[in-house]
């Protein structure tokens, strides 16, 4: 796939620096005799109501090719206090607040700040332009690398909305090359109804290039243009653009209904791990399972604020900070409400469902008189926020992401501690017979507790995982704790392979059946699925070696 | 280890039972605020816990705010207000079981609450039985009347067809598009019914509308969004999404919303639920420009609202509420409008009997902290109150978009759907 991109890009970059080239040296011949830009005009503009607002800022966009680079560089700092709220009206033209300092937005003179100055209300209809304008604006003014990143991006959803001069002229200030590139591609729109054969036909490829349905769109009405019937190398690059932007496309929603599904089945994996520990290793039906989840996310905000005051420079990374942290808290947390009250009940199952109901309670009560019911701040870092697109329209989330990788991470370590280690020889010899265990010198009330506190470390992971996805407040355990039973119940009792293909199966189907069926019947059907497949295999789908009890 | 025999297990399915029932039955346990003689009672149906708990909650501190203020003029009709408080738990029809207890037993004035409309619609016949009054604050989807219930929030005709009205228009978007996603009860069915009936008075074909449900609680929103932006990228114009999801389904949505890089201006959501304490914990800087509508927004520029912000945080820190103080969300403002229209109607009366209270409804009003007049009519229990469309903005709030000129004239049913 790269190597398509390249070549066509290639080609593109080429073609369009010819016709840019063209365009930028009609911007410079206007540019001479342009007018110096009507700065009271523009700030009353912004200042009067809905209507005006919009001429202003649209007039703004298309005065941007010919303006003076001191008016670009005026109006940026305008638009940027727009956007930051800065900005204040007052009788006659407009003023510019910032921390107690006020400066005439016209003239740059430092002012009094009267008593209470109107603040412009963006509506959605100038929120857009005021979008477009501040990017290009930043193309045009801006050497900050990320911040013309952002531009390119924010101008790659509505490339039509920005005049070509405009474009023609940020392509002169390109820093790099790769920019100038950039930019060019997205001056393709106005070249596909160009007058001019080949600008049109590389204008083609370049959308083809960059294949999701609005190109896609754009290209099927091509099929409508006069040239299709007449020209059979305008008819041929057309078919073979769609063709090719409709493979991808098709391809993209194949992954990411895979990688949605895959996502999902991280967070029940995740959520489900350690009640599969507790429950599968040790019969245990934990109840308050959802809550040690729950007081994962809250350890994993106190660590937040503690590096906020200890060391703020590292706030970016205190989710990998709290790692060690959240275990240790949820898992001695676990250790305690074994060693008081489930170890008394091991030979009673239903009396421990009872018991574990009240920690459970008592643990949500005691967090919302602690830190009381609203939803958690959590600073969200930058590698959980976002996303970007691999191809066409599959965009993949950051925060999923890492809810994926994490859950990897935990399944390896959990595994490792089960499979490898001495705890974990002794946690399945306790399962698979605890009086023989007993019997050759296993100590087996220990094994329990340290089997308990690996499983309520795994569930606090996992409310660490899920603190950047979900609200963290103090219910938000009892939404993980019907799913995680499906999940281990279906994976049979006790293993975490069952527990992972089990949640990989309920994540996947889950997101194939929500577009056809609709969430509320994808639960159902679900649910119904489960119910099916536990009557044909009680034991789940793969059941602890041993006679059928 | 996992066997057990009929007998223990009898016991203990006799106990987890018995768990069951004391633990749903001993938040329904009704605490009185203070006990004196020469008092009237008012009667809170809020939940301070389960799903609705942090929104909800903080209405019962609003209708003992509003109490205490009338303590301090002197009382109604000479007698001290006194607030009994419950906690239904989120569970629909505890309030129905709370609200009889609450007439019956303590033989409260009035009652104030409901938040879903599940909870109200199970609340109905109780006080239609027991003729008791119960102030309604949050707006709903009408296609209701009832002597008993004083609807002090907008029926949609006031609320959400201006809005939808504002999204259509130049100024909003010039929607051609809807995506109407819902929880799977009776408010966003409802109205969304009525929306369709709307849009096709508008000439909008039905293929220009998707319509989606999602279980209560839900928050799994990543297929749901994608969906959305497949509806986008259609043709056919600028494409709108209408939430009426409800509780923590609202910030779910709208974190993934943003994560998968979807901006206002490219397709705007209009939260007919979203608030100013949804969006706590989250980012806004990523939606800002996202809509909501309500009769009354925090950014109100009136000096009933500035005195009703004052006092709610001096009343928080007061009395170690656990809520913010600096967050005021509609439903308080309507709860606390729907106390002072009970004590001005009882005054009037001279009275605290149910259907003289009710009579005495006609022609009273207030300037309220939304800064217009609100008034009551003898056509029916329902608030005139103006509108509001606000625009999210990175502090976590709503701007003033666009406000009604008036107080539009409620219309209980809907000519739509």
């Amino acid at each position: 796939m790269q190597k398509f991109l390249d070549r066509w890009g290639r080609l593109a970059a080429a073609v369009f620096l010819i016709a840019v080239a063209g365009f930028s040296g009609a911007a410079r011949a206007q540019g001479t005799d342009a007018a110096a830009l009507d700065r009271p005009g523009f700030v009353a503009g912004l200042c009067g109501g809905a209507g005006p607002m919009a001429q202003a800022i649209a007039g703004g966009l298309e005065s941007l090719a010919a303006a003076s680079p001191e008016d670009v560089t005026w109006m940026a700092g305008i638009v940027a206090a727009l956007g930051a709220r800065q900005l204040r009206c007052v009788e006659p033209g407009g003023l510019i607040l910032t921390a107690g300092a006020a400066t005439d937005a016209v003239t740059g003179a430092t002012v009094s700040p009267p008593g209470s100055p109107r603040t412009p209300v963006l509506n959605l209809r100038s929120r857009g332009a005021v979008e477009n304008l501040e990017a290009a604006l930043t193309l045009l003014s801006s050497r900050d690398a990320p911040s013309r990143q952002r531009a390119l991006a924010l101008l790659s959803r509505r490339p039509d909305a920005v005049p070509p001069t405009v474009f023609a002229r940020a392509t002169d200030l390109a820093a790099t090359t790769a920019e100038r590139d950039a930019i060019a591609e997205l001056s393709v729109i106005a070249a596909l109804s160009s007058p001019d054969m080949p600008a049109r036909l590389a204008a083609i490829a370049g959308l083809a290039a960059e294949p999701n349905r609005r190109t896609l769109l754009r290209l099927e009405t091509l099929r409508e243009d006069p040239a299709y019937g007449t020209d059979t190398a305008f008819r041929d690059t057309v078919d073979a653009a769609i063709a090719d932007s409709s493979f991808w496309v098709k391809l993209s929603s194949v992954l990411s209904v895979a990688y949605n599904g895959i996502s999902y089945a991280s967070i029940l994996f995740i959520a489900a791990l350690g009640l599969a520990v507790i429950f599968g290793l040790m019969g245990v039906i934990n109840l308050a399972q959802g809550e040690f989840i729950m007081l994962g996310a809250y350890t994993a905000f106190m660590v937040q604020e503690g590096v906020r005051s200890v060391a703020p420079g590292l706030i970016d990374f205190y989710l990998i900070i709290a790692v060690p942290f959240v275990f240790l808290v949820t898992a001695l947390l676990g250790i305690l409400v074994e060693a008081t009250i489930v170890r008394h009940l091991y030979r009673r199952p239903l009396m421990t469902l009872l018991a574990t109901w009240a920690v459970s309670l008592f643990l949500i009560n005691l967090v919302r008189v602690t830190f009381g019911t609203q939803n958690l701040q959590f600073v969200t870092p930058s590698y959980v926020t976002g996303g970007f697109t691999l191809v066409g329209d599959f965009i993949v989330t950051y925060n999923r992401l890492f809810a994926i990788v994490f859950a990897a991470a935990v399944l390896a370590l959990a595994w490792f501690v089960l499979q490898r280690t001495g705890l974990g020889l002794n946690i399945r010899t306790v399962t698979q017979n605890r009086d023989m265990a007993g019997c050759i010198g296993i100590p087996t009330r220990r094994v329990d507790r340290l089997a308990f506190g690996l499983g309520s470390g795994l569930a606090g992971l996992a409310g660490l995982a899920l603190a950047p996805i979900y609200n963290v407040n103090p219910l938000m355990g009892t939404n993980f704790i019907i799913e995680s039973f499906m999940v281990v119940v279906l994976g049979g009792v006790g293993t975490i392979g069952g527990t992972l293909i089990a949640s990989l199966g309920i994540g996947q189907i889950n997101v194939m059946i929500e577009p056809l069926y609709g969430a509320v019947a994808a639960k159902v059907i679900v649910l119904l699925l489960i119910i099916a497949f536990i009557q044909w295999r009680p034991e789940g789908l793969f059941p602890a070696p041993g006679r059928r009890k | 280890m996992n066997k057990f025999s009929r007998r223990s297990f009898l016991r203990t399915s006799g106990l987890v039972a018995a768990g069951i029932t004391g633990s749903l039955a001993m938040p329904g346990l009704i605490r009185p605020s203070l006990a004196q003689n020469g008092s009237v009672k008012l009667g809170c149906l809020f939940s301070s816990s389960g799903t609705m708990a942090n929104i909800e909650g903080r209405l019962n501190d609003v209708v003992k705010m509003a109490a205490a203020e009338l303590n301090a003029a002197g009382g109604v009709l000479g007698k001290t207000v006194e607030v009994i408080v419950s906690d239904p738990a989120s569970d629909w029809p505890l309030y129905a079981q709370t609200g009889r207890q609450m007439l019956q037993q303590e033989k409260v004035a009035a009652l104030f609450g409901c938040w879903t409309s599940v909870s109200r619609k199970s609340v109905l016949p109780v006080v239609e039985q027991d003729d008791g009054l119960l102030f309604y604050p949050l707006h709903f989807e009408g296609d209701e009347n009832s002597k008993n219930v004083v609807y002090v929030n907008s029926p949609p005709a006031s609320s959400v067809l201006p809005a939808v009205d504002y999204l259509m228009s130049e100024d909003g978007v010039s929607a051609k598009r809807f995506f109407l996603l819902g929880s799977d009860y009776v408010w966003p069915r409802t109205i969304n019914k009525q929306l369709k009936g709307y849009f096709a008075s508008k000439g909008i074909e039905p293929a220009a509308i998707r319509e989606e449900y999602v279980p209560f609680g839900f928050s799994n929103f990543q297929t749901l969004v994608n969906q959305i932006r497949e509806f986008a990228d259609g043709t056919g114009g600028q494409p709108v999404v209408i939430l009426t999801t409800v509780g923590n389904s609202i910030p779910d949505f709208f974190r993934e919303f943003a994560n998968q890089g979807i901006l206002a201006t490219d397709v705007p959501v209009l939260g007919l639920d979203a608030l100013e304490a949804d969006f706590e914990g989250l980012d806004t800087a990523a939606l800002v420009g996202h809509l909501n509508c309500w009769a009354y927004l925090q950014a109100v520029e009136a000096p009933e609202n500035d005195k009703f912000k004052a006092d709610w945080a001096a009343y928080v820190g007061a009395n170690n509420v656990p809520y913010r103080p600096d967050v005021v969300i509609d439903p308080m403002v309507s709860a606390y409008d729907s106390v002072k229209l009970w004590a001005m109607a009882a005054e009037k009366a001279g009275n605290f009997d149910v259907p003289e209270v009710r009579s005495a409804f006609a022609g009273i009003g207030f300037k309220d902290p939304s800064g217009y007049d609100i008034a009551m009519t003898a056509d029916n229990n329902y608030v005139s109150r103006g509108v509001f469309i606000g625009s999210l903005n990175a502090q976590q709030s709503f701007d003033i978009l666009w406000q009604s000129e008036g107080t539009p004239k409620p219309e209980p049913f809907s000519t739509f759907g």
